[in-house]
């Protein structure tokens, strides 16, 4: 926690902050623009529901208020960390599917999974920055999902993206109230705010 | 059967029950029994099923029995009937037959069928039985038990298919028991359901059409938000690929390309995959495309001790597949590598060495190289060198006969020789200059003496490439200059000059004609062109050449001794019009001619041979504004062209006196004429005719009065009692005679008379009459006598006024008159003076008589009349009048405001109202009123006209 205290620290801990929510700002954008092509390509009705998908880590949380900063930085990082490697299964299904018939949603599906990594990389430097450290990889591995049918695959990128659009809003918000509060703060932000 | 006894009949059953086994018992019996029975049938053994296996990939079913073999060493003719039902609806789906041949071997048979909609929709149940000898047994056959494939789970099936476009597909949502099935879409469109079980419903999708690239959604919607979906891809079987075409470019690899005709719609794991199988080697490869490129590429290794390839290109994807093959010998398909690591290597002035490198190896073939050679100062050249191949090798090739200290660019290119096939690409470029090389001739040189000869100017050729000193000059450089040298003109020749020459025997070696470059005031440039002895004509062109410049040629003949001048030769590329016309002067002018001179043109203003002058001449001032002489197409233009040019003065003669001339004086050359110098000269009075032209008069003058006064004198008596009589006789004097009738037949006073003269008299009548006159047809239509005056006036009382004057000449067409308009508003009588004394007419031929008066004149105006006599008027009516084309001078209300209680009647408002401008013919009343009539009760003063003028003149 003393590193988290200096001056400089602080600094950086807003500037990682700051810099933080325009990513998070830019993926939300692009994740909109990827589901639009998304539901074309794949012949999906806009307005289908999708059921909550196996290994998806859905934004909302019970009490968000009440969770510390590190908290939140924990649960975006386990939350990119899973879409990072949903994103991937999803491009890989993409070439295998399309080959190089398309070549519009595999690079933009490229474009996003790689705005996720570098959002989970700098989730990251803001928990090393908490003195907190990021968790292994290893635990937070999902499972391999069972094979799916082409038409499951289909609706279960739909949920990936649009879990992942929600994500992108909370993070935004989560990154806000971690930039108000500065580092270390370890009571829950929500309550802090309302003190 | 039916004249077969019964007991045979229980008999063959029997045998039959019999069967095989107790034929093994006793093994004699077959021999026995079946000739004797093998016109009869067999009762069937009920059939028993082995297996019934359900393919969902395919919607297939396999079914396997046994048929237990025969105990007759013949073979039986055995025929199976299969049924298959589906659950619930127990729909009898099919029913099929299968032929097989009982032996004595048990056999197990098989057999597919392939359903029109996944298995897993709904159950399916299988039995069989069988015949044996059927067209000749109708007994009793057992079916076998049933058999079901009963497919669990639920879902929308087919899973993830691949048909044909044009498929008829049958899809089926199998859901839990209790839940119904809503709808079921086929991409966007909602299917109808077909119910096939209670848990499973079905739509049919005929004709499919092409799917996208990640295929067509089916999805079905089911009660309690179930959703299940499937996704099928529509899409075209493999095409024949077209261009088959297979070569080596290193004897490493064999590159097989092709294209692929029309695409399958049908990508990723669906996508058409390629095989490429040499069938005598018997090896294939897997080939790896691009979908999306047009042209198809795969390789197949070569291999060793083989020339002759034959290859298959496989073909397929899940719908179906094709192939196209290609027989090659690899020799004679050779298209190299291209050459690489090309380098140039020399140190002659002649001749280079060039190396390169081709990755493959073609040590069993030759190559046929190509260079190309290209420099600055001549086209490319492609020069070929045929070598033995080498495995991996550099190649050299040696290039001679080019030129000394030149710069060269070098590439390559090789193919097979043997069996050319293809060029590879070309090479990179590689550039080399051939070292220098002593020059093989002199540079090419001219040289003048000076005038006085003492000193020697040389004048040489540049050449780039040669360094060049001047060593001695002192060899025999004489130049014969004979004394009558003649100078000839050129001919223009395209954008040269052509010169031809007399050939002289004498000029052994040759001849040159020089010429001089001149531009402003640098010195002139020398140029020369060498031609051997039998040449007779030139073209000399220089890029130096301009049009309009003079210049001028030596023909210089070469003998031994040295170069004579032959001739000189002047001429023009091309021949322009002369830049400006000769400076002129009028030397001298007379009453009648003109003489002027002008100067010589400056070669350089010439721009071409001067041909001759053209003097124009014609009246004309000096005046800015007119235009020029030569642009105004004067008839009285007149051009003198002189083409003798030693004349420099020329006089105009037959001109008039005292008149201003203009001269343009221009120059021309073939090339046209020059702009003009302009003069303007006016030439001399004629002193003498004037003279003349005074005299004789003033002399005749003076005669004449010598005369009369000599007459005067000697009969001054009787012209005193002629015109001076003590006295006077009125009668005598005539000059008082135009005051009884001005145009009564005395012509002599043209000074009075009107044109054209019609009767110039003015005639007032007052009248008591009731009877109209014809001059009140002139002013009164028939309407206006039917009008009763409101202040009980009586026509008869009324005064007309008659007043004629010479009109103008009218010539206007009357048009027609409005007929449906009231006379009595606007009726206006228009009289021809000149019809004045026209016989009485009767009323009733009053109308006629109105348009026949009216014709020949169209007021400008027509005022109503019974604005004359109602005094108040509207003011709209006011204005309509203000909006017609013509309005009266005067305000005619106040011309009767004045006398409203005249004894003028109506018809004498009419004339007044009926007067317009003093122009016109109806124009009888007094724009001006006289002060005199203003309380005067008689209207007939009212009138006014030139005649009245006149008549009354005497009175004032």
């Amino acid at each position: 926690m003393a590193a988290a205290d200096t001056p400089s620290a602080t600094l950086r801990h807003h500037d990682l902050c700051s810099r933080g929510i325009r990513l998070a700002r830019k993926m939300r954008s692009d994740v909109s623009d990827l589901l639009d092509i998304y539901v074309e390509r794949q012949g999906l009705d806009a307005s289908i529901s999708v059921a909550a998908v196996d290994g998806v880590p859905a934004a909302a949380a019970e009490r968000w208020a009440e969770q510390t900063g590190t908290q939140r930085l924990l649960d975006n990082l386990a939350a990119y960390r899973a879409f990072r490697t949903l994103l991937a299964q999803m491009l890989e299904e993409q070439r295998e599917q399309l080959g190089d018939a398309d070549a519009e949603l595999g690079p933009a599906l490229a474009a996003v999974l790689l705005q996720v990594s570098a959002f989970a990389y700098h989730l990251e430097e803001l928990l090393e920055l908490e003195s907190r450290g990021a968790p292994t990889e290893e635990g937070s591995e999902p499972p391999a999902p069972p094979r799916l049918s082409l038409f499951e695959q289909k609706l279960r990128g739909l949920g990936v993206l649009r879990e992942l659009a929600q994500w992108a809003v909370r993070s935004v918000r989560d990154l806000r109230q971690l930039a108000k509060h500065g580092p270390g703060s370890g009571m829950a932000l929500g309550l802090l705010e309302s003190q | 059967m039916s004249c077969l006894p019964y007991f045979l009949y229980f008999k063959i059953i029997f045998l039959v029950i019999l069967s095989r086994a107790s034929c093994e018992l006793l093994p004699c019996c077959a021999s026995v029994l079946l000739p004797l029975f093998s016109h009869f049938s067999f009762v069937p053994l009920t059939p028993r099923i082995l297996s019934l296996t359900p393919d969902f990939s395919t919607f297939t079913l396999t079914l396997k029995w046994s048929d237990n073999g025969s105990a007759f060493p013949y073979g039986l003719d055995a025929s199976w009937e299969i049924e298959i039902l589906r659950k619930e609806t127990m729909e009898d789906v099919t029913r099929e037959s299968y032929n097989s041949k009982l032996t004595h071997e048990d056999i197990i048979h098989s057999w597919n069928w392939k359903s029109d909609m996944p298995l897993e929709c709904t159950s399916h149940y299988v039995r069989i039985r069988h015949y044996i000898n059927i067209t000749q047994f109708d007994g009793h056959k057992d079916w076998s038990d049933w058999s079901p494939v009963e497919p669990s789970g639920s879902g929308l099936f087919p899973q993830d298919t691949v048909v044909a476009v044009g498929s008829n597909v049958t899809f089926c949502c199998v859901h839990e028991e209790g839940r119904q099935v809503q709808r079921m879409s086929y991409g966007a469109k909602d299917y109808p359901l077909i119910r096939l079980s209670s848990r499973s419903s079905a739509i049919r999708v005929l004709n499919a059409n092409a799917s996208d690239a990640s295929g067509t959604n089916i999805v079905c919607r089911m009660s309690e938000n179930g959703m299940d979906g499937t996704v099928l891809f529509v899409g075209y079987g493999p095409d024949v690929p077209e261009d088959l075409s297979c070569e080596t470019s290193n004897f490493v690899i064999i590159k097989c390309t092709w294209k692929p005709g029309r695409a399958s719609g049908l990508y990723g794991v669906r996508g058409t995959k390629y095989s490429l199988i040499e069938s005598i080697s018997g090896k294939n490869v897997s080939c790896e495309v691009n979908e999306m490129k047009k042209e198809r590429i795969c390789g197949f290794p070569v291999l060793a001790d083989q020339k002759t390839y034959s290859f298959v290109l496989g073909v397929s994807n899940p719908i179906g597949q094709t192939e196209a093959s290609l027989l090659v010998d690899l020799n004679q398909r050779v298209n190299p590598e291209t050459p690489e690591k090309l380098t140039v290597s020399g140190n002659s002035s002649t001749s280079v060495r060039l190396h390169w490198f081709i990755n493959g190896s073609f040590a069993e073939i030759r190559l046929l190289c190509q260079i190309e050679i290209s420099s600055g100062h001549s086209e490319q050249k492609l020069h070929n060198v045929s070598m033995p191949g080498g495995k991996f090798s550099t190649y050299t090739a040696q290039l001679n006969a080019l030129h000394p200290y030149t710069k060269y660019r070098f590439r390559v290119r090789c193919s097979a020789a043997d069996h050319f096939w293809r060029w590879s690409d070309w090479s990179g470029t590689e550039e080399h200059t051939t070292l220098e090389a002593p020059p093989a001739r002199g540079p090419d040189i001219w040289r003048e003496r000076s005038p006085s000869g003492k000193s020697l100017r040389i004048f040489w050729k540049v050449d780039r490439k040669l360094k060049m000193s001047v060593w001695s000059l002192m060899d025999f450089f004489v130049v014969f200059v004979a004394d009558n040298v003649k100078t000839d003109r050129a001919v223009a020749m395209g954008n040269g000059i052509y010169i031809s020459w007399n050939s002289y025997p004498n000029m052994t070696c040759g001849y040159i004609v020089k010429w001089c470059h001149s531009s402003g005031s640098e010195p002139c440039s020398v140029d020369w062109q060498k031609f051997p002895s039998n040449t007779t004509d030139a073209v000399i062109k220089s890029a130096l050449f301009r049009p309009g410049v003079r210049y001028n040629f030596s023909l210089y003949g070469c003998k031994s001794s040295g170069y004579q001048l032959l001739k000189n030769i002047t001429g023009y590329t091309k021949e322009l019009p002369p830049k400006r016309a000769p400076n002129f002067t009028v030397e001298e002018t007379s009453s009648d001619s003109i003489l002027v001179k002008w100067e010589d043109m400056p070669i350089e203003d010439c721009q071409g041979f001067l041909e001759g002058y053209r003097l124009s001449f014609a009246k004309g001032e000096k005046d800015a504004l007119k235009p020029r002489l030569l642009e105004s197409g004067n008839p009285e233009l007149k051009v003198k062209n002189i083409t003798d040019l030693t004349k420099k003065s020329l006089k105009i003669l037959d001109l008039q006196g005292k008149t201003s001339y203009q001269l343009d004086l221009q120059a021309y050359t073939a090339g046209g004429l020059s702009p003009p110098n302009s003069l303007y000269v006016v030439t001399k009075e004629d002193s003498v005719g004037l003279i003349i032209a005074i005299l004789i008069p003033v002399a005749v003058v003076v005669l004449l009065g010598v005369v009369a006064s000599i007459f005067c004198y000697r009969k001054r008596e009787w012209i005193k009692e002629t015109f001076y009589p003590e006295i006077p006789n009125p009668e005598n004097s005539k000059a008082l005679q135009f005051q009884k009738n001005i145009c009564e037949g005395n012509k002599s006073l043209k000074t009075l008379e009107m044109n054209p003269c019609t009767p110039n008299s003015v005639e007032v009548v007052e009248t008591q009459s009731a009877a109209p006159k014809i001059e009140d047809t002139e002013m009164m239509s028939s309407k206006t006598d039917t009008i009763v005056p409101e202040d009980g006036s009586d026509s008869e009382t009324e005064n007309h006024v008659v007043v004629s004057y010479c009109p103008p000449i009218i010539e206007e067409e009357i048009s027609n008159p409005p007929m449906d308009e009231p006379v009595g508003l606007s009726q206006v009588v228009y009289i021809d003076i000149q019809s004045m004394y026209q016989p009485q007419i009767k009323p009733e031929e009053e109308s006629e008589i109105d348009l026949v008066t009216t014709a020949g004149y169209k007021p400008q105006m027509q005022l109503p009349v019974s604005a004359l006599k109602i005094e108040s008027r509207s003011p709209a009516e006011e204005e309509s009048d203000k909006t017609a084309g013509y309005r009266p001078q005067a305000n005619t209300n106040a011309w009767n405001m004045d006398t409203p209680d005249s004894p003028g009647s109506v018809e004498s408002n009419n004339e007044n109202a009926s007067f317009g401008s003093p122009c016109s013919i109806n124009s009888r009343q007094f724009l001006l009123p006289p002060k005199d009539d203003e309380d005067s009760p008689k209207p007939s003063n009212t009138g006014w006209s030139f005649t009245h003028f006149f008549q009354n003149k005497p009175n004032d």
